[in-house]
């Protein structure tokens, strides 16, 4: 299957934080942000929001240290990187290892947890009412931003023209 | 080269006054909110990381001083009846290594969140440090206990006196020296903390333990009796305790001041433990209790021919070896992401970020 990403938009977050809310209850069948596998951090100095989730790197840190195998990667499924809760032993060396402080550690279930595209269809993208998060091809990331770009340039060429 | 940290209180710093937005004093993003030491790893684990160094520190200049046959006063407690069995203390004072490793290892599993799934880390040593380390340490425990038995128990049928009791006594210390690297191993492996992701933190913990090790040596060998003050193998011991410490020392600086031109995250690391947070830690507990002290006490003791003095100057060792692992731990913060740094240069929140240095 080919490679998909989760992209984030931060310009359109609003910081409602329902994403968090609705993998909570995905995940765990709770409602609450804390066990949630997406979290929005908020910078307040610029006033922006950002929903923060696991990147499933291609050279993930996490892979690299996890003592059990228990966090692999699923080339099938997307290429995603999951953690096996049933092999996981709580160590948090992947929490440390990861850049993005990404893998959260789950006080109630005593084992690391983070995303895993709920298994194709990530609820926080389905439920995002501002469409700030969008799950796509991973060759298609940058589609809106090369448009952007394309159609300053046209401006440009235009101004140019006269 | 813009200063970005003029006061590294990290506690201390708030998001009001001058870091509302657009003022002309604004701080990066990292100071206030981002600059987090890693809280994973607390005091359980420099418990463990301690009394690991310790131990195996303390079983490599025992089986040393075994190895080169010093003269061993008589103990005043020469065996005690356990069982039945009478145990030969002669040679426990110098060999007690393992069991304080043994009692560290269980910090390790008491760190996880799954206690009894530790086993599972030590089925698949190949994939990473932490399942290499329990490979480590159960080896050196093993052959540890095992000399260490030998010299307890008194039955002839295990041929005390043969030669091939050499194999296990160079395994278990060619395993202690392991024990001793792989605790720094263990965080230099994280990669993602660069204050811990360098040849020289393993370096750092190994002259840690073999300071701790000699000095808690020194310290069972004069309870006991088995050294006196003033024998030779105490004297070479002493001298040994003090390279061990300068060597600690230097490396000890440098690794600070190399980890502080490392890169950014480095740098705040150095600055948290020298002058933030940590600054008690580092110079009460590192500086005061683990080099000065012992320093300056020992040398009071040798110039009095007093045996007290060195007691109190090897807990404070021992002590200062603690806030070692405890400091370097607590100060350990991840590497910034790129992402961050674009935040910063998109919302002009570093005045001119060309002059800010990379060093990755």
């Amino acid at each position: 299957m080919d490679q998909k990403a989760l992209v984030v938009d931060q310009q359109k977050c609003t910081g409602c934080r329902q994403c968090e809310l609705v993998c909570s209850v995905y995940h765990t069948g709770a409602s609450n942000p804390s066990r949630s596998r997406v979290r929005v951090v908020k910078w307040e100095q610029v006033g922006i929001y950002l929903p923060m989730t696991c990147n499933h790197c291609e050279k993930a840190f996490c892979v690299e240290v996890c003592p059990t195998k228990a966090c692999h990667r699923e080339p099938e499924k997307e290429n995603r990187v999951v953690i096996d809760r049933n092999l996981c032993i709580g160590c948090r060396t992947c929490i440390i290892a990861c850049p993005f402080g990404q893998p959260f550690f789950d006080a109630q279930e005593r084992v690391t947890v983070k995303c895993d595209y709920c298994d194709g269809d990530p609820q926080c993208v389905a439920f995002c009412n501002v469409k700030a998060l969008s799950f796509v091809d991973a060759d298609r990331v940058q589609m809106a931003k090369k448009r952007e770009a394309a159609s300053k340039l046209a401006d440009l060429l235009k101004q140019a023209r006269g | 080269m813009i200063s970005l940290i003029p006061v590294v209180h990290y506690e201390e710093q708030s998001l009001s006054g001058d870091l509302r937005m657009g003022t002309e004093s604004v701080q990066p993003i990292r100071i206030a909110k981002y600059v987090r030491p890693q809280q994973e790893w607390k005091e359980i684990i420099a418990v463990y990381l301690y009394l690991a160094g310790m131990g195996a520190g303390s079983f490599i200049i025992g089986i040393l001083i075994h190895w080169m046959g010093a003269e061993l006063n008589p103990l005043s407690i020469p065996f005690i009846e356990l069982f039945g069995v009478r145990l030969d203390l002669a040679k426990f004072p110098i060999l007690w290594g393992p069991i304080m490793v043994s009692i560290g290892a269980p910090f390790l599993i008491l760190d996880l969140g799954i206690k009894w799934r530790f086993m599972y880390a030590c089925l698949n040593p190949r994939t990473s440090w932490v399942a290499r380390g329990f490979i480590i340490l159960s080896i050196f425990i093993v052959f540890g206990l095992l000399i260490l038995a030998k010299s307890l128990l008194p039955f002839k049928w295990l041929y005390p006196e043969s030669g091939l009791w050499l194999i296990p006594e160079v395994i278990a210390f060619v395993f202690a020296f392991g024990t001793a690297l792989y605790t720094g191993i263990l965080l230099k492996a994280t990669k993602s903390v660069p204050l811990w992701n360098t040849p020289l933190l393993p370096l750092l913990f190994l002259a840690s333990a073999l300071s701790t090790g000699s000095m808690s040596i020194i310290l069972s060998t004069l309870a006991t009796g088995l050294l006196s003050y003033n024998s030779g193998a105490m004297k070479a011991l002493m001298y040994g305790e003090q390279i061990f410490l300068a060597i600690e020392g230097i490396v000890l600086y440098l690794f600070l001041s190399r980890r502080y031109r490392a890169s950014e995250q480095g740098k705040d690391s150095v600055r948290l433990l020298v002058t933030g947070k940590l600054r008690y830690v580092f110079w009460q507990g590192i500086i005061l209790l683990g080099f000065v002290f012992p320093f300056v006490l020992e040398w009071i003791s040798k110039y009095y021919q007093n045996s007290a003095l060195l007691f109190i100057a090897g807990l404070s060792l021992l002590t200062g070896g603690f806030f070692l692992r405890l400091g370097v731990l607590r100060a350990g913060i991840k590497d910034q992401i790129p992402m961050q740094r674009l935040m910063e240069i998109q919302y002009e929140l570093i005045q001119n970020s060309k002059s800010l240095p990379t060093g990755r």
